[in-house]
C-alpha cells in the first residue's frame, strides 16, 4: 500500500457495521491502531443525545468501538484538545480538524510524526441550537424524538423514533436561514487531502452503498494506518471500480463549486463605511476571550499580545484585542467557525476575520493548513 | 479665549493640523529628520516623531495604538532595503507592512493614512518633502475616524 493509492472497505466486525455509519471502517481502523500500540490514544466523540456528544482521548478499544459514528449536529473542534499534550495519537477529523492541527503542528504544539489523521469527507455541520429549531419550525417534530439523521442527495433527511423518515432539501432550509453552520458554506476543503488518509461514502457504488467506506491514502502514516487494521483482521478493503472514481470526483467538484458560489455571495466587497460596519458587528463584545480559546490556529496561549495590550477601560473606537486578532488571523485564518459557534453575543466573527484573510491569503498565494508552507509572515529572505 | 472659541475659531480659519506619528529608524530616517532641519527645509510641525532603534522594532500594534490614540496619519520609515544597520531588519518591516497595510485598509481606513518609505540619513530634502506631502493629503481627508472623541 502506498501513497495516492484507493480502496473501498468495511469493517469485520458486525456491531461496528450496525452502530456507525458506512460500514465502520474509520472505527474500526481506530480500534486497531489502539489494540495493535500503533498509537495510544484515539480521540472519539461520546454520544449524550442526538445533538450533543463530548469529544474524549481515550486509551480503552471498546469505548473506541462504542463511539458515536457521524453526528452532523456537533461542530466539534480536535485540534486544540490534542495540542500541548505530546500524545501518540489516531483522531478522525474533518477539513477544518485536519487544517487545525497541521496549523498547530507548525507552531510545534502538535508533533505530527506522532499523529495519525483520519481525514472525513465533509459538507458541512450544523449547530446544535439551530438544529433544533429547524426540526420545530420545518420539520414540525419534537427535537426528543429524533433517532437519526442523513444526508442524501442534497436532502437532509431526520429518521424519528416511531419509524418516519422527514426530508427537507438543504437548499430549501438554507434559504430560510436553517442548515448548514455559514462557514461549512463557504468551505471549499470538501475531501480532505491534506490528511494522512481521507475516508468517506463518496464514491462507493452498486451493493455496497451505505455499507462501505471509500478510502484515498495521502501519506505513508495513512498506509500505515489501513495495512495495520487489516493485518489486525478489523477491516476489510477491495479496489473500487471506475464509475466510482469518477462518482467522487464529480461530487467533490461539484461541491467545490458551491463552495465558491457561497463564498461570492457572502463577501460582498463593501465600498464605503467598511469601518462602521466591523464597529457595529463589535459593538456587543463582552470581552469574553472565547474566540481565542477555540482558536485552533492559535498557540499564544494565556499571556499574549491580544489579552495583553487591551484593557477594557480603553475608550477607543475599536478594541486593540480585535484588531490584533484581525491582523494575526490573516495569513492564519482556517475558516472553521469556532469562533462564531461559542461566541456567547452572537458575533459572525468568522465571516470579520474571514473578511480580513480572504484578499491577504489570495494575495500571498497561502492556504494555512493544507501543508507544511510556513507562513510568509515569516520568511525573511536575505538575498533579495 | 475659551475652548469652545478655539474650536470655532480653529473651524473658521480652517486652521486645523493633522497629527501625523512618524516612527524613525535611529540610522537613517531619524538621521534624514536631523538633516531636513539642519539643511532647513521647510516642513509643517505636524509630524510627531518617535525614535525607534530599527524600523524592524515597530511593531503593528504600535500603528494601531497610535490611530486609537488619535492619530491622523501614521508614518513607517527606515533605512534603504540592503542599507539595514541590522542586516535585514527592513526587509522584517517590508513583510510585517505588507499585512498590516492590507488589515489596515480592509478596516476601512484611507490609504494615505498608513504609509511607508525609506530615508536616508542624508536625504533630508526627502524626509521635508514626505511630511510636507502627506500634511496636505491628510488635510484634504480630514480627521481620522478611528479619533477618540474629545482628542484634537
Amino acid at each position: 500500500m502506498q501513497k495516492g493509492e484507493m480502496y473501498v472497505g468495511w469493517s469485520t466486525k458486525e456491531e461496528v457495521r450496525k452502530r456507525g455509519g458506512s460500514g465502520g471502517l474509520v472505527t474500526s481502523m481506530l480500534a486497531a491502531a489502539l489494540e495493535k500500540k500503533l498509537v495510544d490514544a484515539v480521540v472519539v466523540l461520546k454520544k449524550i443525545n442526538e445533538f450533543e456528544a463530548v469529544p474524549i482521548i481515550t486509551s480503552d478499544v471498546n469505548e473506541v468501538l462504542n463511539s458515536a459514528g457521524s453526528l452532523h449536529s456537533v461542530p466539534s473542534h480536535f485540534a486544540k484538545l490534542i495540542a500541548n499534550r505530546n500524545l501518540k495519537v489516531a483522531l478522525p477529523a474533518k477539513g477544518c480538524d485536519v487544517r487545525g492541527i497541521i496549523e498547530q503542528g507548525k507552531r510545534n504544539a502538535i508533533n505530527l510524526d506522532n499523529t495519525f489523521i483520519v481525514g472525513l469527507n465533509c459538507g458541512g455541520s450544523m449547530h446544535p441550537v439551530v438544529t433544533r429549531e429547524m426540526l420545530e419550525v420545518m420539520y414540525k417534530i419534537k427535537p426528543e424524538d429524533v433517532h437519526g439523521e442523513e444526508i442524501e442527495k442534497g436532502k437532509l433527511i431526520f429518521e424519528t423514533k416511531d419509524g418516519k423518515e422527514h426530508a427537507i432539501t438543504i437548499d430549501e432550509l438554507e434559504e430560510k436561514g436553517f442548515g448548514r453552520r455559514e462557514s461549512c458554506r463557504y468551505c471549499t476543503i470538501k475531501v480532505p487531502n491534506n490528511s494522512d488518509i481521507a475516508c468517506g461514502n463518496w464514491g462507493v457504488t452498486g451493493d455496497l452503498v451505505g455499507k462501505a467506506t471509500f478510502v484515498e491514502i495521502n501519506s505513508e502514516k495513512g498506509a500505515k494506518l489501513l495495512q495495520n487494521a487489516i493485518d489486525a483482521g478489523y477491516v476489510q478493503v477491495q479496489k473500487p471500480d471506475d464509475k466510482g472514481i469518477a462518482m467522487r470526483g464529480k461530487i467533490k467538484g461539484v461541491m467545490e463549486e458551491l463552495g465558491k458560489k457561497w463564498k461570492g455571495k457572502i463577501f460582498v466587497p463593501i465600498e464605503t463605511g467598511r469601518l462602521e460596519y466591523f464597529r457595529k458587528e463589535l459593538e456587543h463584545c463582552i470581552d469574553c476571550g472565547a474566540c481565542k480559546t477555540v482558536c485552533p490556529t492559535c498557540s499564544c496561549g494565556d499571556i499574549s499580545k491580544c489579552t495583553q495590550y487591551h484593557s477594557r477601560g480603553d475608550a477607543y473606537k475599536m478594541s486593540m484585542y480585535h484588531l490584533v486578532r484581525f491582523l494575526h488571523l490573516a495569513d492564519a485564518c482556517i475558516g472553521c467557525g469556532q469562533c462564531s459557534d461559542v461566541c456567547p453575543v452572537d458575533i459572525p466573527l468568522t465571516r470579520l476575520y474571514r473578511r480580513f484573510a480572504n484578499p491577504v491569503q489570495e494575495q500571498l498565494k497561502y492556504e494555512p493548513g493544507m501543508d507544511m508552507q510556513k507562513p510568509p509572515y515569516f520568511e525573511v529572505k536575505l538575498n533579495e | 479665549m475659551s475652548a469652545e472659541a478655539l474650536a470655532t475659531s480653529a473651524t473658521q480659519t480652517n486652521a486645523w493640523e493633522p497629527k501625523i506619528i512618524a516612527f524613525c529608524c535611529n540610522w537613517c530616517s531619524y538621521g534624514g529628520a536631523d538633516s531636513a532641519g539642519m539643511g532647513r527645509f521647510q516642513q509643517p510641525a505636524s509630524a510627531r516623531i518617535i525614535r525607534v532603534m530599527c524600523s524592524g522594532r515597530i511593531d503593528p500594534l504600535h500603528v494601531f495604538n497610535a490611530f486609537l490614540e488619535g492619530a491622523d496619519a501614521v508614518l513607517v520609515t527606515g533605512c534603504h532595503i540592503g542599507d539595514c544597520h541590522y542586516v535585514n531588519g527592513n526587509d522584517k518591516t517590508k513583510i510585517k507592512y505588507k499585512y498590516l497595510e492590507n488589515v489596515v485598509h480592509e478596516l476601512g481606513i484611507e490609504k494615505e493614512r498608513l504609509q511607508l518609505n525609506w530615508i536616508s540619513a542624508s536625504e533630508g530634502e526627502k524626509f521635508a518633502n514626505f511630511i510636507r506631502d502627506v500634511t496636505a493629503q491628510i488635510k484634504k481627508l480630514g480627521p481620522s475616524p478611528l479619533k477618540p472623541e474629545g482628542v484634537a
